[in-house]
Order: C-alpha cells, then sequence, then structure tokens
C-alpha cells in the first residue's frame, strides 16, 4: 500500500489574535483568543480537541509550552507537543498533525503558536534571544545573529546570478500592497523602491524595510480526519494534500551551497505527494523573513527558473495578475512577524483564500495552495500543500 | 518559566567561545598561534567544525594539521545594526565566511582593511586575535599586494 497523507486530514478552523503592538495581552492569552477563534471558525468546543501541537514562545519560555496552554484553556488531551525547527515550525504543524490524525494518534488537533517580541519580551528575554541564537563557539563570538547569514545568502545570490537590491525591495513594495488590502495588518502605508533603499543598513545587502517586522500575535488552527470533516458538515474543509521538509546543516558556513536550498527537497516531497507540480499552484504562501528569502525560494520552490527569481519578482509575477500569487495577506514583511508563529499567519491567510472569503484579496479559482516555511539561516525546511474538495 | 535570570552585564560582553570535548584542541591550537582542521585519514575529509568522527565517512581517524591560513571571501555583510550592545561599538563592521584553501568555509570578521571594499572573491590571511588570556579568535585581513 502507498503511504501518503494527501487528502486524509483537513483544516476546519482558522482564527487569529490581533496581531502588531498588543501589550496588554501574554502570548498565552494571544494564544487563547486564536484559539477560541479557531473553535468558533470550526462550530467545536475546546473539548473536541484531543491533540495539541504547539511552537514554543520567547516571552513565555515554557519548557513544555503545548502542555502549559492546555493547562491556561483547561484541557487534557491524549497527544501534545512543541516542536522546534525555528521558522519552518509552522509547516511541520501541519505535516505532523495530518501524519497523527491519519495514524490514528488523535481524532482532531490545536495547532497554535503565539508570541510578544515586539512588547512581551523583558530585557534579559530579549538579550538570550540574540545571543542563544547562532553556534556559541564558531558563529557568535563574530557577532553574527541570524539575520547576517540569510544576508550573505542574499549577497551570494547577487553575486552568482545578478540579482540586484532594486529587485530585492521590489519583493517588500509588492507585499506592502498586499498588506494594505488586509484588515488588521501591522504596516499599510504604501512604499516605493527608493523607499526601502533609503530606509537605512541593517546589515548589506538589506536596509530595514528588507527586513520583517517584530510583533505580537498568534494563530490556530482546527485539523481532523477527512472523516470527521464530512460527518460535520463542515462546508469548505482545506485537505491537506502533501508534505515535505528538508534540514540541511546547522551551521551557516556548513551550508552546502548558499543560493540553493533543502527547499528544492521538501517541495519535491510535497509536491510528490500532493501529485501536482509548481504550475498547478494557484497561491502560496513563501516564507519572507527577508526580502531576498523570496526571491531564492520562487525559485527552489520551483515557481521560475534558478537565478530568475529578481527578474521574475520585478516582472510582478508574484501578485494577482502574475505567475503565482505570494504572501496576498502582507508576509512577515509587512502583515505580522512574532517569531515561530509568523508562518501560521501564512497559514491562516491560504485557508481562507481556499474559501474564497478573502474579499478584494481573492485570488480567482483558487483551489490548490503552497505554503513553504523555514528557518535558522536556511538550516531548516518544511512545505505543505494545501487543496479544496476539488483537488482531492 | 524555565529559564533563570541572566547577568544584565553579559549584554556589555561579546560571547566567548567555551571549548567541549569536541573543541578543547582546537581552541589550545589557536593559543599557541595554530588554526587546526581535521583531517579524515580514512576518506580525506577536511573539516573545521571540531567533532569526534569524519562527517562523510563516520571514521574517528582525525588528524589535527594547521591550516595554511590562506582563504577568499565566499560571501560577508557588513553589520550597521549590532547584534546587541557588546557588538554596537564596532559598527559598521565586515562579518565575512571565508573558504579555506584547503576546502572548509567558516564565519569570521575583518581586520586591518575596510569593511566596504569588501568583494566576493576577495583573498585573505588569517590572523591571530587574542580577546582574552584563555581565547585567540581567528580573523582575517586582506591578502596585500607582494604578500
Amino acid at each position: 500500500m502507498k503511504r501518503t497523507l494527501r487528502g486524509r486530514t483537513a483544516i476546519i478552523g482558522a482564527g487569529r489574535s490581533q496581531v502588531g503592538r498588543v501589550p496588554d495581552r501574554s502570548p498565552l492569552l494571544l494564544a487563547a483568543d486564536a484559539t477560541q477563534a479557531a473553535l468558533a471558525d470550526a462550530g467545536l468546543a475546546k473539548t473536541d480537541i484531543d491533540g495539541v501541537l504547539a511552537s514554543p514562545a520567547l516571552a513565555a519560555p515554557f519548557h513544555r509550552f503545548s502542555v502549559a496552554f492546555s493547562e491556561y484553556l483547561g484541557i487534557q488531551p491524549t497527544f501534545s507537543n512543541t516542536l522546534q525547527v525555528s521558522g519552518a515550525t509552522a509547516a511541520t504543524q501541519f505535516n505532523i498533525a495530518a501524519a497523527a490524525i491519519a495514524g490514528g494518534l488523535a481524532e482532531t488537533i490545536l495547532i497554535v503558536g503565539a508570541d510578544s517580541l515586539l512588547t512581551g519580551l523583558t530585557p534579559d528575554l530579549a538579550l538570550r534571544a540574540l545571543t542563544e541564537s547562532r553556534d556559541q563557539q564558531y558563529e557568535m563570538p563574530f557577532g553574527i545573529p541570524v539575520a547576517n547569514t540569510f544576508a550573505m545568502t542574499a549577497l551570494r545570490h547577487m553575486h552568482e546570478y545578478g540579482t540586484t537590491a532594486e529587485q530585492l525591495a521590489m519583493v517588500a513594495v509588492i507585499e506592502r500592497e498586499h498588506a494594505a488590502r488586509t484588515p488588521g495588518a501591522q504596516m499599510t502605508a504604501p512604499i516605493t523602491v527608493d523607499d526601502v533603499l533609503n530606509s537605512g543598513w541593517v546589515t548589506t545587502p538589506y536596509h530595514k524595510l528588507d527586513c520583517s517586522l517584530i510583533s505580537d500575535g498568534g494563530a490556530a488552527f482546527i485539523v481532523t480526519s477527512a472523516e470527521r470533516a464530512r460527518a460535520l458538515g463542515v462546508a469548505k474543509p482545506v485537505y491537506i494534500l502533501g508534505g515535505g521538509e528538508c534540514y540541511t546543516h546547522e551551521h551557516i558556513f556548513l551550508m552546502p551551497s548558499l543560493t540553493t536550498t533543502g527547499a528544492v527537497r521538501s517541495s519535491a516531497k510535497a509536491y510528490a505527494m500532493a501529485g501536482c507540480t509548481p504550475a498547478e499552484i494557484d497561491v502560496a504562501g513563501v516564507y519572507d523573513c527577508f526580502t531576498g528569502t523570496v526571491i531564492m525560494m520562487l525559485e527552489d520552490l520551483g515557481f521560475c527558473p534558478k537565478g530568475e527569481g529578481g527578474r521574475f519578482v520585478a516582472d510582478r509575477q508574484m501578485t494577482y495578475g502574475g505567475a503565482i500569487p505570494c504572501n496576498t495577506h502582507g508576509g512577515l514583511l509587512s502583515f505580522a512577524h512574532s517569531g515561530m508563529p509568523g508562518s501560521l499567519f501564512h497559514f491562516d491567510e491560504i485557508v481562507h483564500q481556499l474559501r474564497g472569503e478573502c474579499g478584494e484579496r481573492q485570488v480567482d479559482g483558487a483551489e490548490l495552495a503552497l505554503v513553504h516555511s523555514l528557518g535558522g539561516g536556511f538550516a531548516t525546511q518544511a512545505t505543505t500543500i494545501l487543496g479544496t474538495a476539488a483537488t482531492l | 518559566m524555565a529559564h533563570t535570570a541572566m547577568n544584565p552585564d553579559d549584554a556589555l560582553r561579546k560571547p566567548l567561545p567555551a571549548p567541549d570535548a569536541d573543541s578543547a584542541a582546537f581552541w589550545a591550537g589557536m593559543r599557541e598561534g595554530r588554526l587546526l582542521l581535521q583531517h579524515c585519514l580514512a576518506c580525506g575529509h577536511v573539516q573545521y567544525y571540531q567533532q569526534g568522527i569524519c562527517r562523510v565517512c563516520g571514521s574517528d581517524r582525525l588528524e589535527h594539521r594547521a591550516a595554511s591560513g590562506r582563504g577568499v571571501v565566499y560571501s560577508y555583510s557588513v553589520v550597521h545594526r549590532a547584534p546587541g550592545p557588546a557588538f554596537k561599538a564596532d559598527t559598521p563592521y565586515a562579518l565575512l565566511l571565508v573558504e579555506l584553501g584547503e576546502g572548509p568555509r567558516m564565519v569570521s570578521s575583518l581586520v586591518d582593511g575596510d569593511h566596504a571594499a569588501v568583494t566576493i572573491g576577495m583573498a585573505v590571511e588569517l590572523v591571530f586575535d587574542p580577546v582574552t588570556d584563555q581565547v585567540t579568535l581567528p580573523r582575517f585581513r586582506p591578502v596585500r599586494a607582494g604578500s
């Protein structure tokens, strides 16, 4: 028997907290806000949840966030874990939830993540976030947090393929256009390529507006078996069609290639499981911690040839009317980035796109979608492919 | 909560390597002015990151040999916004991803050179920087014509 997760589980509820600057709510309360919204969306009660898969929160550093949050919510699940592969965690939450449900470990899983990076970090926790992010012997003594690892890959991409600063900036410009149409987005004022280039250096080749936001906020999802989704009469289940992951290195100096990443293999696995090609994807959520990250991922995920990402973006292929509308909510660059939960907002947007609920942001005929999450300076890569009932 | 508080003064101190069983010989070598690479006697693989087995073939027959100290800039980034107070006074500074002549890459930073003049492919040479009595860090400077 062929082992596959294709179509065996579905997302039946999605919810998120307020995002941006939310100083009066802890990460646990943001997670509760998102969970209650997701349960209401699914038409379920908290007692219907028998599994929890969470990402950890820097501003609420429990050893076992999923367990602490279950206590906070007042549930006693029979399946629970807190996953940690940096920014890639979000897609792994969906992949593992699908596998756990298909394998019988749980029936209805809550996927949740929330953090308060903007207002909730004490100086002590902020210091930990800075100093513990990279290797203590071979990286940190030189003053290289994770942002610089992404910067070095982008400069190498510019060197190898002629990608320009203006092309990088276009990613930020387009995502800001998207955020302007997204209620609740953190940054909505229009920006130009010149605005990006004049926003001040952070670490070359990245200016301030090439970098993602720092935010408070969380998101939650209810995933269950396809059978249960049908039994519940869910109007528009969003099916998990395929998943794949790849972990190529821990240290930036052991990254096999600075310009071709593990996303090639993670997405190849997901496409194979889903039985589709990149050209068939209608809308995508692509991890966008920096502008150059998107350009490299558009290549590695197969939306354009290697080295063509800069021209692809400058040609507006990543927005409406282009080859693959990406991050239609505004992404980590303009919607919100609360750390490990940041990529959950891509999933939230994709669920609503596939349900046809995005109003003026709606991508016409969105049936098949991809979300790609990554982290750790391209060390961790995870892809999930989602689709409507029409794609089964 | 999981963590106890850190000392706030830690924010002002640059992190220093704390050698472990895998890396003690490497950091001892640095103090003596030698950057020790691990050469696998079974398959010939050369590695910078110090570990008990070869990352290619799994052999534990690893021999330390001093690096030539020559390399090229494989990539870099000039840091304008420091990762914390400890590095603020140094900005702007050039972080380097150096590809050593022996093959491995390593993270370092530029000394004795203009951060704005760094280019990918630029030839650099190793400099031993004794930052404390216990710790010497490997840094790189541009190879000057005729040197």
